[in-house]
């Protein structure tokens, strides 16, 4: 028996006893996590104290303090209703588009195929770069969107530049690069289904709004739960569009809670204020990221099983 | 469906043009603007006929724009550079330590295992700023405010979460058995994950590796918030850009196409694994 | 060729035990056979065996030398798995090559090494295919040409004939024994088949529920099942079982079938008035014209290969099977009469299931023990 090996002596250089092993692997990456948790604690300390930049000498703990002034604060108020009105917008509006462009896409013929493709353009495009171009074709002097809206009737239409309209055209940006997210989550999901109900439907000759309601909706719910709290809980958050677009003006208009945080600790140094304000974002999306990381690894467990 | 009308046929067709205009206008308007003269943009009403020029990009490229008021430096191609090498920095750094941490989560079920793993995804969802802004104060302390590994650092946030969660998928989909048998052939499991493991996930690997790359590419408050003007890559650099050279808006088309396009080459490349990476493995494209 | 030996092994997972203090020895050089059904977990105890499980308890000593802190790749094992396990980037070639690079073994040695077995497995043509390339049979040849390449002293076969169809499996059956003998290893072998059971097995080890039930010779287990259980899983067609209550008569112990008395020789007295399973393989009942046989009514009749199985119904309606060689002549249809061969016969506890001995068995038993 030529490889009768002795346990002592090996072949196999790495050597690293298989109870630690998986340890062993795991620890750089989780060291390095660990240096950006640090902040995060941090962070709630800063949303306990009354410090600003400017003042270091005052800083002290004032405990609930930052969070009890939100309670009277204006700023606040607007800060919650226009991010929650942002996110709400946004995703109601890419569910919407994304869904019917998928349902349209549906078929798997070329064109359909060669769109999809396209339309991954806008998704791949940095927000930030993506609000640039559109402000470009919302300027007031050589605008193509400022020109065609004065072809329409709407002279002087000032875009991001008025209050009136500047969630507008956010909002509007915020479709074009994202609409194409749900777009192929759920056309992925569409094509995914099987085809003998429909087959069955359609041979039965069910009326096609009957088909859509009460078969391809329910089995698509999944999906589009999915899509729908992935895209809820990075609109919330939405920084990139508004910032590149507008700094959050005119005046306060769209101080969405990244931004009014990454104001307040820039602009007016409030890092206590703008770090209670980060708690908050965080608390929301923690809940929301729990139901959400549910569905996923559902939605996950069925795509593992199929592959 | 057979029983398609031609009504609806026609419908179809003007929603699928709708849907293509809307979404490539921008990117077509913004390419043709690219060539345009200052002249020829601010000209009313807009022309898609007229000589294209290449002068933004000869401006972009060698850094100099000669103006009436005289010459002015653009520091994009610097942007450029620094994007390219942050990108790319940071994903390789991830694929080295997100690939075996993958492994280990898919085929150690070890004690927290799951706990950490969620722990990373969760950094995915969490609002970058609330990290940020007090990881600002610590990098002046440090001395990593303006710095290249700070910055990599910080992007590990975006490049970990997506390899760990995707690869560790695609570990997960090779039989175990097909690691015992090279094991028990008489192969090391470093041999074992080098020879087999590594090669039979290497196209969810690349696919991975090409997402996090974009999405490093594309983030802008990272670098907002930590990096100086020389360690700025594209999308923090054109917003300056554009507040500093104000009226150049041919030079600041031309800046954004060469931000977008590497991206965008890359994800039509990519794109049939985008839709399983987009979704951290949870749909299949 | 090295021994093996399992001593007191459990395995649970979560709550559920899948191996439940299990000890097992195989000699040197030993073919044992691991037999039971799906989830008795034969593949648990072949994995750790092999080094990719540990055991919860117990220990595992190859050669004598306990395992515990001995990797797989250093156990010396060559193990063929159920689904194959081939490598798929790899050549048929670099798949039977992967026990042999270990170390820094010549090119031509390798080759050699690889040539010699995959001749032997008569897979030499499709050497550079990769697996997607393969039949079935050849997959299947390339998996067990990869466990033996390195000649490994301990040989572990995970049912290596389940997914292969039955054509290839039948070839293989025949061709197995002489393979294994050629390669002078101790052999662990896993089935669910009970035939492949009797044809490669020095000794069948029974599991059911992470234990092993019986171990024994095929011959041992087939004509002395230690329970119902094992009575039924060997043989084909499957034995008769009817419920019986032995009696005691001037010439000892007997059952009645049909009113006719079948004497059981040899039983003890202590199972007079006990509800019993009578166990009857199909070829212990003949068709006979004596007068006082069994009275039945004839049911069905399927010819197989060797044998003609008959199932008839007593005046009870108890279903027998009746099993005699092909081409010898049988009863027509309707009514006939069979006799049933009572020293042949099984009988057991009704309520425990296990075999009742035979007071000569027990003697000897016990004298053994």
């Amino acid at each position: 028996m030529a490889s009768v090996t002795t346990p002592q002596k090996t072949a196999s250089g790495f050597k690293i006893s298989r109870r630690w092993l998986p340890y062993v692997l795991s620890l750089p990456a989780l060291l390095v996590c660990i240096g950006i948790l640090v902040p995060f604690f941090t962070a709630v300390v800063y949303s306990f104290q009354r410090y600003r930049l400017s003042q270091p000498w005052a800083r002290q703990f004032n405990w609930g303090e930052n969070y009890l002034n939100f309670l009277y604060d204006p700023a606040f108020w607007n800060t919650l209703k226009i991010s929650l009105i942002y996110a709400g917008v946004t995703v109601v509006l890419e569910l919407a588009l994304g869904l019917g462009i998928a349902l349209l896409l549906q078929k798997r013929t070329r064109i359909n195929n060669f769109v999809s493709i396209m339309l991954l353009m806008p998704l791949m495009t940095a927000p930030a770069l993506a609000a640039l171009m559109w402000k470009l074709m919302t300027n007031p002097g050589f605008g193509i969107l400022s020109y065609l809206a004065s072809l329409v009737g709407l002279q002087n239409f000032r875009w991001a530049s008025s209050p009136d309209t500047a969630l507008l055209t956010v909002v509007l940006v915020d479709i074009w690069v994202y609409t194409p997210f749900i777009m192929i989550l759920l056309l992925a999901g569409l094509r995914s289904l099987p085809t003998q109900p429909f087959e069955a439907a359609a041979l039965d000759g069910v009326p096609r709004s009957f088909v859509f309601f009460r078969i391809t909706l329910p089995m698509l719910t999944p999906y589009i739960l999915t899509a729908t709290l992935f895209r809820l809980l990075d609109s919330i958050q939405q920084f990139d569009i508004i910032y590149a677009m507008t700094q959050g003006g005119p005046g306060n208009t769209l101080t969405v809670f990244q931004v009014e945080a990454y104001l307040n600790f820039f602009q007016s140094t409030n890092v206590g204020r703008s770090a209670a304000l980060m708690i908050i974002l965080w608390a929301i999306t923690y809940i929301l990221s729990n139901i959400f990381i549910k569905n996923w690894l559902r939605l996950r467990e069925r795509a593992r099983g199929e592959a | 469906m057979e029983s398609t009308s031609l009504l609806e046929r026609i419908l179809r067709g003007v929603a699928l043009v709708l849907v293509v205009v809307f979404f490539m206008f921008p990117i077509l308007w913004i390419v043709l603007m690219s060539f345009q003269t200052n002249e020829t943009i601010l000209s009313v009403p807009p022309s898609v006929i007229f000589s294209p020029t290449l002068e933004n990009y000869q401006a972009l490229i060698t850094g100099k724009l000669t103006t009436a008021a005289g010459t002015l430096d653009i520091a994009f191609m610097r942007n450029l550079g620094n994007s390219v090498f942050l990108s790319t920095a940071s994903v390789l750094i991830a694929l080295l330590l997100g690939v075996p941490a993958a492994y280990a989560f898919a085929r150690h079920k070890f004690r927290g295992s799951e706990d950490i793993a969620f722990t990373l995804l969760s950094f995915r969802f969490a609002p970058p700023l609330l990290v940020l802004l007090p990881l600002s104060l610590y990098f002046q302390k440090l001395g990593l405010s303006d710095t290249y590994f700070g910055l990599i650092w910080v992007y590990q946030l975006i490049c970990l979460p997506l390899i760990l969660w995707i690869v560790r998928g695609y570990f997960e989909d090779i039989s175990a058995d097909v690691e015992y048998a090279y094991r028990i052939a008489g192969h090391s499991w470093f041999a074992t994950f080098r020879k087999i493991a590594l090669p039979l996930a290497g196209p969810g690997i690349a696919a991975a590796g090409l997402l996090a790359f974009i999405f490093a590419w594309n983030n802008f408050v990272f670098a907002l918030v930590l990096a100086s003007a020389d360690k700025q890559p594209v999308t923090v650099g054109a917003l300056a850009f554009v507040t500093a050279s104000g009226i150049q808006y041919g030079q600041i088309a031309a800046a954004i196409v060469l931000s977008i396009a590497p991206v965008l080459a890359l994800a039509i490349y990519a794109q049939r694994y985008l839709v399983e990476g987009l979704s951290l493995g949870a749909v299949k494209g | 060729m090295k021994s093996l030996e399992l001593k007191n092994i459990v395995k649970r997972y979560k709550t559920h035990t899948v191996l439940d203090n299990l000890s097992l020895t195989v000699a040197e050089g030993e073919r044992l056979v691991l037999f039971g059904s799906s989830g008795a977990g034969k593949t648990v105890l072949l994995r750790m065996i092999a080094g990719v499980i540990e055991p919860d308890e117990g220990a595992i000593l190859i050669g004598g030398q306990d395992m515990r802190d001995v990797e797989a790749e250093d156990r010396g094992i060559g193990m063929a798995f159920q689904n194959f396990a081939l490598f798929p980037h790899m050549s048929a070639y670099d798949n039977i090559a992967s026990p042999l690079t270990v170390g820094k073994s010549s090119t031509s040695s390798i080759a050699d090494g690889v040539g010699k077995v995959a001749r032997l497995l008569k897979i030499d043509h499709v050497l550079s295919h990769h697996p997607k390339a393969l039949s079935n049979g050849q997959k299947q040849r390339t998996a067990l040409a990869r466990a033996l390449a390195g000649s490994p002293p301990l040989l572990l076969l995970d049912d290596p004939l389940r997914n292969v169809d039955a054509k290839l499996r039948f070839e293989m059956r025949l061709e197995l024994p002489r393979l294994l003998a050629a390669q002078g290893a101790t052999v662990v072998y896993v089935t669910q088949d009970y035939k492949e059971a009797m044809a490669l097995g020095d000794r069948i080890a029974v599991m059911a529920n992470g234990t092993i039930r019986q171990i024994g010779t095929p011959e041992v287990i087939y004509n002395a099942p230690a329970d119902i259980e094992i009575a039924r899983l060997f043989g084909d067609p499957t034995i008769n079982l009817l419920d019986v209550t032995p009696k005691s008569g001037p010439d000892g112990i007997y059952v009645e079938l049909s009113d006719v008395q079948i004497p059981l020789p040899g039983m003890p007295v202590s199972v007079v008035g006990k509800p019993c399973v009578l166990g009857l393989r199909p070829e212990a009942v003949t068709f006979t014209t004596v007068p006082g046989s069994i009275p039945v009514t004839v049911e069905a009749e399927t010819p197989l290969n060797e044998k003609t199985v008959t199932l008839v119904l007593t005046a009870r309606k108890r279903e027998i099977l009746v099993s005699r060689p092909a081409g010898t002549p049988g009863p027509a249809s309707g009514a006939a009469t069979i006799a049933v061969d009572g020293s042949a016969a099984f009988l057991f506890d009704k309520t425990t299931g296990a075999r009742i001995e035979s007071m000569a068995e027990y003697r000897t038993n016990g004298e053994a023990a």
